[in-house]
């Protein structure tokens, strides 16, 4: 996981990473909603150009990032050519493939869209958006909702984030101890998962025991200092643009 | 007055383990103080009294001479714990948001925040840092970070559990010097160890602790003769004294 350039923050000085994390929120938000409403070919053209100037504008690592997406591209693929064949419609004149539906590739097309519109936009939240922002953002919009114990909910997501490269390095471990030991000749798949779960939720939890202890020793309490937040005239910009955007695809 | 205190400190885990037992230890202001012992003699449940995060099962800890659990917050600022494994006391995303955590639990306003922050990293040298990835950090700078960590709670007693477990050689030194700097500032200082070599000889009083009982508590020059009896390595060699045992030239 750590090789991975893909939804990982990557820290560079541009308008984007400076960006108040409460508007990029709302971006996040008015861009997936504009890749569900989208239907006409240039309601997918316009988010999508304006997500590839923002990783120009953010310097993403383009060439890296469009490697590491090759995955994502294999299911984009998967779902136009399922689709062509499997939805029924009027036969496509002169195709050389039998079975293909016109309707069936619109469809397929307009689902691989929205995926792009919706993978391009968290890689370009992940790859701005340090996480600590992101979880002040979430604090804030939880303030005014009652019965919501907003830091407590800032403190688990930060927990959660903390505590997966650690499960997931200590996962590594465990399988490279146990393949070490010739755990590959054991042929019956149960005892083999019962070999790496039991013991790795049992890590987990003392794991997760020493953090809740250590933080009881930096006094850890729910009433605590709250983030100051900054929004400049770039930021609303931001938003505006975000919001045209949603409102031509709405319309 | 002892700065710290334990009185007939007895701690029994719910699976009917005796981690500690009977515990007396009074604490100087001031003071380097090495607890040594092997493995499982209650080192860690000891440390872990003395700032209230385990409930004693009989007897009580007094910080200037009143019961901790009068006022465990209070306990907590006063007495600074530096955990064996600094993976586990690692809370942020930066190294300076992680060294924000507790300076933002105490609820301090934000410029104040910052500076305890800039100071607290200033202090253990990692200001050049601020903004990376505590993961990313060699272990001797982890283990600072876990130092700046609790530096900005202000404390006045820190206690090291383990400081030097899994360190190279200059991960030692960077760690050893910082702690010699903290006493020399003031701090009152407890270092849990069985690398009596690394240490010893910038101590002016050696503790050990056996089966979960105090066993031995005094002069280093007296009480290093005796370590072998308790599991743990005797460092001298023939004809050595105990202020050979550092491992500063
Ligand atoms: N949560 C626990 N439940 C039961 N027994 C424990 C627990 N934590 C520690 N112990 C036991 O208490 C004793 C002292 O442990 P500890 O203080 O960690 O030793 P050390 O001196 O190595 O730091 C050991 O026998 C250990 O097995
Ligand atoms: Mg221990």
């Amino acid at each position: 996981m750590a090789e991975m350039t893909l939804f990982h923050y990557i820290h560079k000085n541009t308008v984007l990473h400076r960006m108040d994390g409460r508007l990029k929120l709302a971006c996040l938000l008015l861009f997936s909603l504009a890749a569900g409403f989208a239907s006409e070919f240039h309601d997918y053209l316009v988010p999508l150009s304006v997500l590839f100037c923002a990783i120009l504008l953010a310097k993403l690592p383009f060439t890296t990032l469009l490697r590491e997406m090759r995955f994502f591209g294999l299911i984009i693929l998967i779902v136009i050519v399922v689709n062509s064949f499997t939805i029924p419609g009027d036969p496509i004149a002169n195709s050389p493939l039998a079975g293909i539906s016109q309707q069936g590739v619109s469809t397929g097309l307009r689902f691989a869209g929205r995926l792009l519109i919706v993978l391009l936009v968290s890689m370009v939240i992940t790859g701005t958006t340090p996480l600590m922002k992101f979880r002040d953002a979430v604090e804030w919009y939880l303030r005014p909702v009652p019965f919501v114990p907003e830091a407590r909910v800032a403190t688990m997501i930060n927990l959660t984030f903390l505590l997966i490269p650690v499960i997931l390095d200590s996962f590594r471990e465990m399988m490279d101890a146990q393949n070490s030991r010739c755990v590959q000749l054991r042929k019956n798949p149960v005892k083999r998962i019962k070999f790496l779960v039991f013991p790795l939720i049992d890590q987990t939890l003392r794991r997760a025991d020493e953090i809740a202890y250590a933080m009881e020793a930096r006094c850890y309490s729910e009433i605590r200092t709250r983030t100051a937040f900054k929004c400049g005239k770039i930021d609303w910009l931001m938003l505006a643009i975000s919001l045209a955007v949603f409102f031509f695809v709405l319309l | 007055m002892p700065i710290l205190e334990t009185r007939d400190l007895t701690h029994v885990f719910p699976d009917g383990t005796v981690a500690i037992e009977d515990i007396d230890l009074k604490v100087n202001e001031g003071e380097f103080l090495v607890i040594a012992g092997p493995n499982g003699s209650g080192k860690t449940v000891l440390a872990r009294h003395l700032n209230g995060l385990l409930k004693p099962t009989r007897g009580q800890v007094f910080l200037n001479g009143e019961p901790i659990s009068k006022n465990i917050i209070e306990a907590r600022k006063n007495v600074g714990l530096v955990f064996q494994d600094p993976e586990s006391q690692i809370v942020g995303q930066t190294v300076a948001e992680d060294v924000a955590f507790g300076p933002e639990n105490l609820n301090l306003p934000v410029a104040q925040v910052e500076m305890v922050v800039k100071e607290s990293l200033a202090a253990v040298g990692l200001s050049q840092l601020a903004t990376r990835s505590p993961h990313a950090l060699s272990g001797g700078e982890k283990r600072k970070l876990a130092i700046a960590g609790i530096l900005a709670m202000k404390p006045k007693i820190i206690i090291f559990d383990e400081p030097f477990t899994g360190l190279d050689y200059p991960g030692v030194v960077q760690v050893l010097k910082e702690i010699l700097r903290l006493h020399k500032t003031g701090h009152t200082i407890l270092l849990i160890t069985h690398e009596l070599e690394k240490v010893l000889a910038h101590a002016d009083r050696l503790v050990i602790m056996h089966k979960g009982r105090l066993v031995a508590d005094g002069k280093p020059e007296s009480v290093i003769y005796r370590v072998e009896e308790y599991g743990v390595r005797m460092p001298l060699r023939d004809g050595e004294k105990v202020e050979a045992l550092t491992w500063l030239k």
